[in-house]
C-alpha cells in the first residue's frame, strides 16, 4: 500500500512542479510539428494493434488511468503518475485495485468521461463485451484480471483473480488507453474519439495522419502545439533527406540506424540525435520437440556458438546490449547485470574458449570438419529479422553446423511458427513495458501464444507467480535473475542482442524525453513545443 | 531458330567471309557498337562461369569489422552491411541475372513464339482460343502481372522466374502473330502454296524466319528487361530472396538505408544491372542488323 | 467494319471476363491471408478470433460463391469494403488515381515528345555519328533501373539544391505542383522515350527499305517527302502499339517511382495492397488496370484496321 501512496505523491508534486515552471520555461503555443512516419499502420485503434506505428500517432489522443512520467527516462514504478485517476488504492487482501477518477473529462465528441468508460474497455479487452475487437494482443496482459466494475461515475475497481502489485505497470504503457463506452471499436479503428490532449483529425493510408489540438483538454494550458502531422515515408533513405532537409522536426523514433545517424549529423550539424534502448530483443527460436534440437547437448552447443558482441558490432556498430529476457541494467529495471551474466552458459566473454566447448559437444556427437550437420534458419523477409539470420548462419559454420536460410513473407511467418514448421527461427521480439509480469508470461510461460516454441517449465511457471507476487523488489529482482539464467541455460529462446535506435530531431523542438526502456510509453506529447 | 545460317547471312550482309576470325573482325568493324555489347556480354558469362576464379572471397561470409567499408585494395568495391565483399557478391550475383535472364526470357519467348505462329498462321478457332489468352496475358502491365504472380507463386529462384516469363508471352506471341498476319497474304507464301508445300513446311521456312528480326530485338530488349524486373520485383520486396547475392536485392537493401553513407552499394550493383543490359542491347541491335534477311542492299 | 466491331467487343468482354477469374484465383493461390496479417503485429495468430475475421469478411464462403459476390457487386458498382482499413475500397482507389494519371500522363507525353522524333532522326540519319550517340543514349536508358535512376535524380537534387520536392496534395502553386509531379515524370519518361526512340528507329528503317520507298524514290521523289511522308506514315503503326502497350507498362515505372518519391498514387497502393492481402483492392484495383488496357489494345486495333490497308478483316 505504501508504495501506491508513494506513486500518488510522487505524481501530486509533479503535478504541482508543472503549474509553477510553466510560465518561466516560456514555452511558446501553437506551430505543428512535423514528423515523417515510417509505415501505413492497419488502423488507429491502439487496443487492436501492436505496433509502434499506431501507438506513436495515436497516444496523444487518449488518456490512460494512469500514465508514465513523460519526461523520466527509465519506466519503473516510482515514475507512475496519475492521468484520468487521480489515485488508486488496493485492498487488502491484494485482489481489487480501485482508482478515483478525474471529474468533469470530456470525449473529444463533448460526451463526459465516466468509470463506465473504463469498465467497457476492460471488458473488451477481456472478450466480454457484446462487440469484439478484431485482434486481441494483448489479453494475456489481463490473464490476472477477473473483471472491472464501476462505481458510481468516479470510481473504477479492478477485480484480480490473485494479488499482482505490478499490474499498475501495464496499466500506464502507451498500450494501454481508456476508450469510450458509446462508440464501437469498429469505427475506432478509422476515427478514434479519446480524452487526449490532441483529436483524431485525419488517417489517409499511405499518405499522412493528422491529429490537432484538443482545447477542452482536461489539463489546462495542454497542449502546446496545435497539431502533429504525420507524413507516411516508407523509405528511410527519401525520409532523412527530407529531414535534413529541415521539412521535418521530429523523425520516427528508433528508425535511425547508426550509419544513417552519421549521415544526419554530417548533412544537418545542428540536428539533435539520440540513441537509446528499444527493449526489443532479436532471439532464436528453437524447436526443443524435433531432431535436431531436441537434443540438450546440441542447443547447448548452439548457446556456446553465439558471439552476441559481433552481432551487435556488425549490426549497429557496437550500439546493443547483451543480456538475458530482461533488458539488462542501466536501462533495464530488472535485467542480469555483467556480472551476474558471465556465469551463464554462453555468455562468457572468451567466444573462443565457448566454441571450443561447443566443437567438442559436437564431436561427442559425431559431427565434425567433414561431418556437417545441416539445418534450415526460417526467417522473415525483413531486414531486422534478414541480417542477424545471415550472421547467425555464418557462426553457427563454426561449430560444423551449416545452415540454409529459409525466407518468409510476413503473411506466412506466424503460421509457420505456430505450425512449428522450422528448426531455427530467427525472431525480434518487443516488450512495451520493462517488467516482468510481461516478459516472462507472454514469451516463456505454458500456454501463452506468443511462446513459439512451446517452452514449458512447470518449475519456472511457479517462479514467474512468484516473482509476480513480490512487493520487495530487492527479492523480486534475485527472483527475476534466477528465472532469467535458467531460461538461458536451458535454451529456451536465445537471446542474441538487445537493441537500440536513434531518433533525430531539430533543435527547435523542446521538451522531448526519450525513454530508454521502452518505445511504446512515450508518445503523448502534450509537452512538446516548437521554438519558432 | 536453330536453322540460321549465320555465315550465309554475315555474306548477306556484304561480308566476305572465309575463316571464323575474319568474321568475327568483320562483325568488329561493320558493328563496333555491336562488339562492345558483345565483349560486354562475354565479360558477363566469364564471371557467371568462373566465378569462383576471379573472386577472393566468400560472397556470403560476413565480417563485423569490414561492415559498410569503402573500396580499397583488399575489397575493390567495399563491403556491405554485413561486411560481405561487395565485388564477389557482384560476380556471383552474376549467376543469379544469367538464370533469370535465360531461364524467363527463353520461356517467355518459346511458348509467345508456338502461340503466335500457331495463331497466325492456322487462324480459325485456334486464333480465336489463342488470342483470347494473349488478351488475357496482355491486359495487364509486364510489372503488375509479374507482381501478382510472384505474390501467389511465393519467393524462390525458379518462382522468379517463371513469374516474370507468364508476363512476357503475349509480346512475342503478338509480334509473331501479327507478321505472320501480313505474310500470310504474301506472294511467296501463296506460291509455296500453289507448288504443294505442307503447311508446316511453309511456316517454319518461310513464316517464321520472317518473324525472327522483330524477335531478336524483342528477345534481347526481353532479356534486359527480365533482369530488370528481377531487380525491381527485389527492390519492393517480392524477388529473389537471401542469401542469393542477386543484384536486385543487393540494390533494394541498399537503396533504402545507405545511398549516402555507402554510396558504393548502391552504384556497383545498379551499374552492373546497368551495364549488362546495356550489352545485351547493343549485341541484339547488332544482330538484327545481320540477321534481318530484308535487309539485303 | 461495323460487324467487325461489334464481334471485337464481344471478345473484350470475354477477355475481361477471363482476367476477372485468373485475378481472383491468382490472389487466392497466394500464401497467407489477411487475417494473418493483421495478427502480424500481435505476435500470434487466435484461430477463434482468426475464424472469425475470415468469417466477417466472407472469407470463409466456397471460391465460387466469393467471385460471384466480387462480380456482382462490381457490376452494381460496389466494390466492397478495404479489409485494412474497413472503409469501402471505392472510397480508397478514387482518391489516387488523379495523382498517378497526372504523373503517368506527364511522362507519356515526355516519352512521345521526346521518343518519336529521335527515333525518327536516328533512322534517317542511320550509321552517322548521331545516330550512334542517340542509340547508345536510348539503350542506356532502357537499360537502367528506374528505381536506379530515380534515387540518383533524388540524390542529385539534395546535393545540387540540398532539398527535395515532397509530395502534398496541396501545393501552393501551378509551378509548385508542375514542378513535384515532373521530376518523377521525367524519371519514368526516360525509360519509355529510350523504348519510344529505339522502336521508331527500328520500325522507320524497316519502312525505308520496303520495296515501295525505294520505287518512291527512284521515280524521283525528293530525300524529304520520302522520309517523313512516306516512310512516317507507315512507320507510326508499330509506333502506335508501342505507345498504347507503353501507356500501361509506364504503371511498372510508377510503382518504384512512387515509392521512391512517396506519391501516393493508386500505383505504389497495389504493392501495398497485394503485400496486405487486401483482396477487395488489389482484385479491383488490378480490374481497373485490365480494363484500361483492353480499351487501348482495342483502339488500337481499331487503328490497325484502319490504317494497314495490307490486313484484311473478315466476318
Amino acid at each position: 500500500m505504501i508504495r501506491h501512496l508513494r506513486a500518488t505523491a510522487v505524481g501530486a508534486r509533479l503535478l504541482a512542479g508543472f503549474g509553477a515552471a510553466s510560465p518561466a520555461l516560456a514555452q511558446k503555443q501553437g506551430s505543428i510539428l512535423k514528423v515523417y512516419h515510417r509505415d501505413s499502420p492497419a488502423s488507429m485503434s491502439i487496443l487492436e494493434e501492436a505496433t509502434i506505428s499506431t501507438v506513436f500517432p495515436m497516444m496523444g489522443v487518449f488518456n490512460n488511468l494512469v500514465v508514465y512520467d513523460q519526461h523520466v527516462k527509465q519506466n519503473s514504478l516510482q515514475s507512475i503518475l496519475p492521468d484520468l485517476a487521480t489515485s488508486w488504492e488496493s485492498s487488502e487482501d491484494g485482489t481489487q485495485l480501485s482508482f478515483k477518477l478525474r471529474e468533469g473529462v470530456k470525449w473529444h465528441d463533448g460526451r463526459p468521461f465516466t468509470a463506465k468508460d473504463v469498465a467497457c474497455t476492460w471488458e473488451l479487452l477481456l472478450g466480454k463485451a457484446p462487440e469484439k475487437l478484431r485482434t486481441n494482443p494483448r489479453k494475456i496482459w489481463y490473464h490476472n484480471v477477473e473483471s472491472v466494475t464501476s462505481n458510481g461515475d468516479s470510481e473504477a475497481v479492478f477485480h484480480l483473480k490473485r494479488p499482482q502489485p505490478e499490474l499498475i505497470a501495464l496499466l500506464a504503457s502507451g498500450y494501454s488507453p481508456v476508450y469510450p463506452c458509446h462508440i464501437s471499436p469498429r469505427d475506432m479503428r478509422t476515427h478514434p474519439v479519446g480524452t487526449g490532449p490532441f483529436k483524431f483529425s485525419e488517417f489517409k493510408p499511405n499518405e499522412r495522419i493528422t491529429v490537432t489540438r484538443n482545447a477542452d483538454y482536461w489539463k489546462t494550458g495542454r497542449p502546446y502545439l496545435d497539431g502533429i502531422e504525420y507524413t507516411i515515408i516508407p523509405n528511410r533513405s527519401t525520409a532523412l533527406l527530407a529531414f535534413e532537409a529541415g521539412k521535418f522536426d521530429l523523425t520516427f523514433p528508433d528508425e535511425v540506424t547508426i550509419p544513417l545517424m552519421k549521415e544526419v549529423k554530417s548533412q544537418a550539424p545542428e540536428a539533435i540525435c539520440e540513441v537509446r534502448p528499444t527493449n526489443v530483443s532479436t532471439n532464436v527460436l528453437v524447436d526443443r520437440d524435433k531432431p535436431p534440437f531436441d537434443n540438450p547437448d546440441i542447443r547447448r552447443a548452439l548457446a556456446l556458438a553465439i558471439d552476441h558482441k559481433s552481432f551487435i558490432d556488425i549490426l549497429a556498430e557496437g550500439q546493443g546490449d547483451i543480456g538475458g529476457a530482461m533488458l539488462p541494467p542501466p536501462a533495464g529495471v530488472l535485467g542480469m547485470p555483467p556480472e551476474v551474466l558471465q556465469t551463464v552458459v554462453g555468455y562468457s566473454v572468451d567466444v573462443e574458449k565457448n566454441r571450443g566447448e561447443a566443437r567438442t559437444i559436437m564431436g561427442k556427437l559425431g559431427y565434425g570438419p567433414e561431418k556437417r550437420l545441416n539445418i534450415k534458419v526460417s526467417t522473415r523477409n525483413i531486414a531486422t529479422y534478414r541480417d542477424p539470420a545471415v550472421i547467425l548462419i555464418d557462426q553457427l559454420k563454426e561449430i560444423y553446423i551449416d545452415g540454409e536460410l529459409d525466407t518468409i513473407e510476413t503473411a506466412n511467418w506466424f503460421s509457420k511458427i505456430a505450425r512449428k514448421d522450422y528448426q531455427l527461427g530467427l525472431n525480434v521480439t518487443g516488450s512495451a513495458v520493462d517488467d516482468p509480469d510481461q516478459q516472462f508470461y507472454e514469451n516463456y510461460a505454458c500456454g501463452s501464444e506468443r511462446n513459439y516454441t512451446g517452452y514449458c517449465n512447470p518449475e519456472l511457471q511457479q517462479l514467474f507467480d512468484r516473482q509476480s507476487l513480490e512487493a520487495d523488489q530487492q527479492k523480486r529482482k534475485a527472483l527475476v535473475w534466477e528465472i532469467d539464467k535458467k531460461l538461458q541455460e536451458d535454451v529456451a529462446r536465445p537471446i542474441i542482442s538487445h537493441n537500440r535506435g536513434g531518433t533525430c530531431w531539430q533543435p527547435q523542438l523542446k521538451g522531448l524525453t526519450l525513454m530508454v526502456n521502452s518505445i511504446f510509453n512515450g508518445n503523448r506529447f502534450e509537452d512538446l513545443w516548437l521554438d519558432r | 531458330m536453330s536453322s540460321i545460317d549465320y555465315r550465309a547471312e554475315l555474306a548477306r550482309a556484304g561480308a566476305n567471309v572465309e575463316g571464323r576470325w575474319s568474321a568475327i573482325r568483320f562483325f568488329a568493324r561493320r558493328y563496333p557498337l555491336g562488339a562492345v555489347g558483345a565483349m560486354i556480354m562475354a565479360v558477363f558469362l566469364f564471371a557467371a562461369f568462373f566465378a569462383p576464379l576471379i573472386t577472393v572471397y566468400d560472397p556470403l561470409t560476413t565480417n563485423s569489422a569490414l561492415s559498410l567499408a569503402r573500396p580499397s585494395a583488399a575489397h575493390w568495391l567495399g563491403c556491405d552491411f554485413m561486411g560481405r565483399d561487395v565485388y564477389s557478391r557482384i560476380v556471383y550475383g552474376a549467376r543469379i541475372s544469367l538464370a533469370v535472364g535465360c531461364g524467363s526470357m527463353s520461356l517467355g519467348v518459346s511458348i509467345g513464339v508456338l502461340i503466335g505462329l500457331l495463331s497466325g498462321y492456322l487462324g480459325g478457332w485456334i486464333d480465336l482460343a489463342a488470342q483470347r489468352l494473349i488478351d488475357i496475358l496482355q491486359s495487364l502491365p509486364l510489372l503488375v502481372m509479374a507482381l501478382l504472380m510472384a505474390a501467389s507463386l511465393g519467393p524462390s529462384l525458379h518462382n522468379t522466374i517463371i513469374a516474370i516469363s507468364i508476363p512476357l508471352i503475349p509480346y512475342s506471341a503478338r509480334v509473331v502473330r501479327a507478321t505472320t498476319l501480313s505474310l500470310r497474304e504474301q506472294p511467296f507464301v501463296e506460291s509455296a502454296k500453289a507448288i504443294g508445300m505442307s503447311e508446316l513446311r511453309i511456316a517454319l521456312r518461310h513464316i517464321l524466319p520472317n518473324t525472327l528480326a522483330p524477335l531478336i530485338v524483342l528477345a534481347t530488349a526481353q532479356f534486359g528487361s527480365t533482369i530488370l524486373t528481377e531487380a525491381t520485383l527485389s527492390f519492393l520486396g517480392l524477388g529473389i530472396p537471401e542469401p542469393h547475392p542477386s543484384w536486385g536485392r543487393m540494390l533494394s537493401e541498399s537503396a533504402a538505408e545507405y545511398v549516402r553513407t555507402a554510396p558504393w552499394l548502391v552504384i556497383f550493383p545498379g551499374l552492373a544491372i546497368s551495364f549488362v543490359v546495356f550489352g545485351t542491347n547493343l549485341l541484339g541491335d547488332a544482330l538484327r542488323d545481320i540477321l534481318d534477311p530484308r535487309q539485303r542492299s | 467494319m461495323g460487324s467487325y466491331l461489334v464481334r471485337r467487343f464481344g471478345l473484350m468482354l470475354l477477355t475481361l471476363f477471363g482476367i476477372s477469374v485468373i485475378i481472383f484465383l491468382m490472389l487466392r493461390l497466394a500464401p497467407g491471408n489477411i487475417a494473418d496479417i493483421l495478427f502480424d503485429a500481435a505476435g500470434f495468430v487466435d484461430p477463434a478470433e482468426k475464424a472469425k475475421i475470415m468469417e466477417d469478411l466472407g472469407l470463409d464462403k466456397p471460391l465460387p460463391v466469393q467471385y460471384a459476390q466480387w462480380i456482382g457487386g462490381l457490376l452494381q458498382g460496389d466494390l466492397g469494403y478495404s479489409y485494412v482499413s474497413d472503409r469501402p475500397a471505392i472510397r480508397e482507389i478514387l482518391p489516387r488515381i488523379p495523382i498517378t494519371a497526372r504523373v503517368g500522363g506527364l511522362a507519356l507525353c515526355f516519352a512521345v515528345l521526346i521518343g518519336v522524333p529521335l527515333g525518327v532522326i536516328s533512322a534517317v540519319k542511320q550509321n552517322t555519328r548521331l545516330d550512334y550517340i542517340l542509340r547508345v543514349l536510348s539503350l542506356s536508358g532502357l537499360s537502367m533501373p528506374a528505381f536506379w535512376l530515380g534515387l540518383l535524380v533524388l540524390m542529385g537534387f539534395v546535393s545540387y539544391f540540398g532539398t527535395i520536392p515532397i509530395y502534398t496534395d496541396a501545393p501552393q502553386s501551378f509551378w509548385a505542383a508542375l514542378g513535384m509531379y515532373s521530376i518523377p515524370a521525367a524519371v519514368v519518361g526516360f525509360r519509355s522515350s529510350a523504348l519510344m526512340t529505339r522502336l521508331t528507329r527500328s520500325s522507320m528503317l524497316e519502312v525505308l527499305r520496303q520495296d515501295y520507298i525505294r520505287t518512291a524514290r527512284s521515280k524521283g521523289a525528293s530525300e524529304n517527302v520520302v522520309n517523313y511522308h512516306h516512310a512516317l506514315k507507315n512507320a507510326v503503326l508499330p509506333v502506335v502499339t508501342v505507345i498504347g502497350i507503353e501507356a500501361a507498362f509506364l504503371m511498372g515505372g510508377l510503382i518504384v517511382t512512387e515509392t521512391v518519391f512517396n506519391i501516393p498514387g493508386v500505383a505504389r497502393f497495389l504493392v501495398e495492397a497485394i503485400r496486405w492481402r487486401d483482396y477487395p483492392i488489389v482484385q479491383n484495383l488490378v480490374m481497373y488496370i485490365a480494363i484500361i488496357v483492353v480499351f487501348i489494345n482495342f483502339t488500337v486495333d481499331m487503328l490497325y484496321a484502319a490504317l494497314d490497308p495490307r490486313i484484311k478483316y473478315s466476318g
